[in-house]
């Protein structure tokens, strides 16, 4: 039931509840996924680095280290897309979690059904949103490839996550246009009107740490205050 | 406060009578004492230019007998009276020889009995009126048995001086008495500031407000009042806060089994085709159950949300968009009416509450009133204002305010299960954006529930 069909998309489960671990792992190997586990912080980390999974489901509450540290360690080595499960919509937990490098969010009761369409808008490559678009485009001293999914700055490769460079690029496919964040939530992550906004804001505020020279006062990754953001050059 | 008042009041009075009693007893001494001497003196005068010999004894100062000397010749009285230095008496008079002799004043004017006790050898002084005017009068004796010299001197000045006295002593009495009122009213103030902040803190508490706390427990006299009161008011609001917590703490400890059994559920449904066709029915009814199962926990955690203080988060939102948004996809066809005018209208707003409170009316009108008839947007009373028509039977009037509490389905409406926590939620969250909601009939029959919210143009 995966999306590319051939071969089956691997995920990292980290819960310490055992029988969420166990009916999670059943019911998303239905779905067609390839579901390894974790209990604690240091297993995932471990896990990751043994056999690097197509996509992290994190749980927040972890028995050995908060699941915002395991995120941040996680984004050390790894631009692998990461959705952390919250307890709460809290303003607190989700902009921590996201803060600490998650590329989205679920809450508690959560269903793999529900889970299984985050994941595919998650690893969704970036399409071309129109014809026209080049498959290189030039913002400033940023060198954005489309299709190697690579932005370098000067000859050098900036790290990007996944979502952060799909971010990127449908900005730099609206051509100096304002893309609000509902449709920046749409295009990236596949959500309807009642997204969460704050997830775009702080994914923006990530970016601009990488891609500006001076993120406080950004250049190319401006906002449009009221409206939502464009990239200009 | 009054008695501090009427203490200075006291006082003051006291004090006032007291100075008045004493400096006019003083004041009316020396003006007698005063006029007497200098009546004496006239006398002695008079009496060596009536006898011609030195004053064998005074008897104003020694009181006895004097001897009585013989008349010297060639006196005439008249002349040794306009012979006296001029004083303050307003009048001079002798009896001299059986004969009245007066320079100034009446001896008619003078009580008979002053006159006969100065004749009869005595220094008298008394307080009288003569034509209205109030005198000292002073009668001395001469020298001889049955003769006697008098004076009168004016008390004006010193009544007008005990008059100024006593306007002043009065005016200080009142000053004081009003100083006093203010000195008490200030130290009232003062030592009842505890105490107006103890109704104060007290009436917060009574309201709701179950954080706020005494800060006198430092305070020496409401130190043990004060520490008392925050004490029960501290366990007050441990109390409504476990209260609060419990319903978000059993949700929270449902939640692992509910996952559990939804994903199972999830994956038995995947395989329905391959389950006994005696399963398949219990299956679904256990399917539904459990979807409704999910919803109240979700609503009792939504709602012990808010107990525990949830902030959410703002953002504008045009409100007709959301309205339209949420009202669509839960109905699941186009519902939505949106006046021109209420297009642009925007909101500071926490999307996904209010995406709660439009579900949960069109899914309270899906569900259990004979489905939504729509949803309106129009500009008006806070700002916006959205209607939900359903085709139900109307709500009683009695129960338009119960239907907004937990659980709290309308006992006469004979509303369906599962009215349980949506509408309170509705409450809340509207609540939370500083709107109102309220329920009345729609034209033609059903319920329309009107909410309002501080919306405005943008």
């Amino acid at each position: 039931m995966s999306d590319t069909g051939s071969v089956a998309h691997s995920l990292l489960l980290v819960d310490d509840e055992p029988r969420i671990r166990r009916v999670l792992r059943l019911a998303l190997e239905d779905e067609g996924y390839e579901v390894a586990e974790a209990a604690n912080g240091y297993d995932a980390l471990a896990a990751l680095r043994r056999e690097p999974p197509d996509v992290v489901l994190l749980d927040l509450m972890l028995p050995d280290r908060d699941g915002f540290t395991v995120c941040r360690e996680i984004r050390r080595s790894s631009d692998v897309p990461v959705i952390m499960v919250t307890a709460r919509t809290d303003s607190h937990d989700v902009v921590a979690g996201l803060e600490a490098g998650a590329d989205d969010y679920v809450t508690k009761p959560l269903v793999a059904k529900e889970l299984s369409a985050r994941i595919r808008a998650l690893l969704r490559r970036v399409e071309p949103s129109n014809a026209r678009q080049a498959e290189l485009v030039e913002v400033g001293d940023l060198r954005i490839d489309i299709p190697g999914a690579e932005v370098t700055r000067d000859g050098e490769a900036l790290p990007l996550t996944r979502t952060e460079f799909k971010l990127l690029a449908e900005l730099a496919g609206a051509e100096g246009k304002v893309l609000s964040r509902e449709q920046l939530l749409s295009k990236v992550w596949g959500y309807g009107y009642f997204g969460d906004s704050r997830i775009v804001d702080v994914h923006i505020r990530r970016l601009r740490l990488k891609i500006e020279r001076d993120p406080a006062s950004p250049k190319h990754l401006v906002t449009a205050r009221g409206l939502g953001y464009r990239l200009v050059s | 406060m009054l008695a501090y008042g009427l203490l200075a009041l006291v006082l003051s009075t006291v004090l006032a009578v007291v100075t008045w009693g004493v400096v006019s007893d003083y004041l009316n001494n020396q003006r007698d004492s005063s006029a007497v001497t200098i009546t004496s003196d006239n006398a002695a005068a008079l009496r060596y230019g009536l006898f011609g010999v030195p004053v064998p004894c005074n008897p104003a100062r020694v009181r006895g007998e004097c001897d009585s000397p013989q008349a010297a010749d060639g006196v005439h009285p008249m002349d040794l009276l306009n012979s006296l230095p001029s004083t303050d008496a307003a009048a001079s008079m002798l009896y001299f020889e059986k004969h009245w002799y007066a320079l100034t004043g009446k001896p008619s004017d003078l009580p008979p009995d002053l006159i006969q006790t100065a004749l009869d050898g005595n220094v008298v002084s008394r307080r009288v009126e003569v034509s209205g005017q109030p005198v000292l009068a002073v009668g001395v004796p001469v020298g001889r048995p049955n003769e006697a010299f008098f004076e009168w001197h004016p008390l004006t000045a010193l009544d007008n001086t005990l008059l100024r006295l006593k306007l002043t002593l009065i005016a200080a009495a009142i000053a004081t008495a009003l100083v006093g009122l203010a000195v008490g009213r200030l130290a009232s103030t003062l030592a009842l500031r505890p105490l107006a902040e103890l109704t104060r803190v007290a009436d917060a508490v009574a309201r709701g407000k179950l954080d706020a706390r005494l800060l006198a427990e430092e305070d020496r006299d409401l130190g043990g009042l004060a520490r008392s009161f925050n004490q029960t008011a501290a366990a007050l609001e441990r109390r409504v806060a476990a209260d609060a917590r419990f319903a978000g703490d059993v949700s929270h400890e449902l939640r692992t089994p509910l996952m559990t059994m939804l994903n199972s559920m999830q994956l038995i449904q995947n395989h329905r085709a391959e389950l006994p066709a005696a399963v398949r029915e219990p299956v679904e009814l256990l399917g539904d159950d459990l979807d409704r199962f999910r919803r109240l926990v979700i609503d009792l955690l939504e709602i012990s949300r808010d107990d525990g203080g949830d902030r959410g988060s703002r953002e504008i939102v045009r409100i007709a968009d959301l309205v339209r948004a949420a009202a669509d996809a839960t109905a699941g066809r186009e519902v939505t009416t949106v006046e021109p005018e209420a297009e642009g209208l925007t909101l500071q707003a926490d999307k996904r509450r209010l995406e709660r409170v439009i579900a949960n009316l069109v899914e309270n009108a899906e569900d259990h009133a004979g489905g939504c008839k729509g949803v309106g947007v129009e500009a008006g009373g806070l700002g916006v204002i959205i209607t939900v028509d359903d085709a139900g039977p109307g709500i009683a009037a009695e129960d338009r305010t119960r239907i907004f509490e937990r659980f709290g389905r309308g006992e006469t409406s004979g509303r369906g299960r599962g009215v349980g926590l949506g509408l309170a939620i509705v409450a809340r969250h509207v609540q939370w954006h500083h709107g109102t909601i309220q329920v009345t009939t729609r034209p033609g029959g059903g319920a329309r529930f009107i909410v309002e919210l501080p919306a405005k143009s943008s």
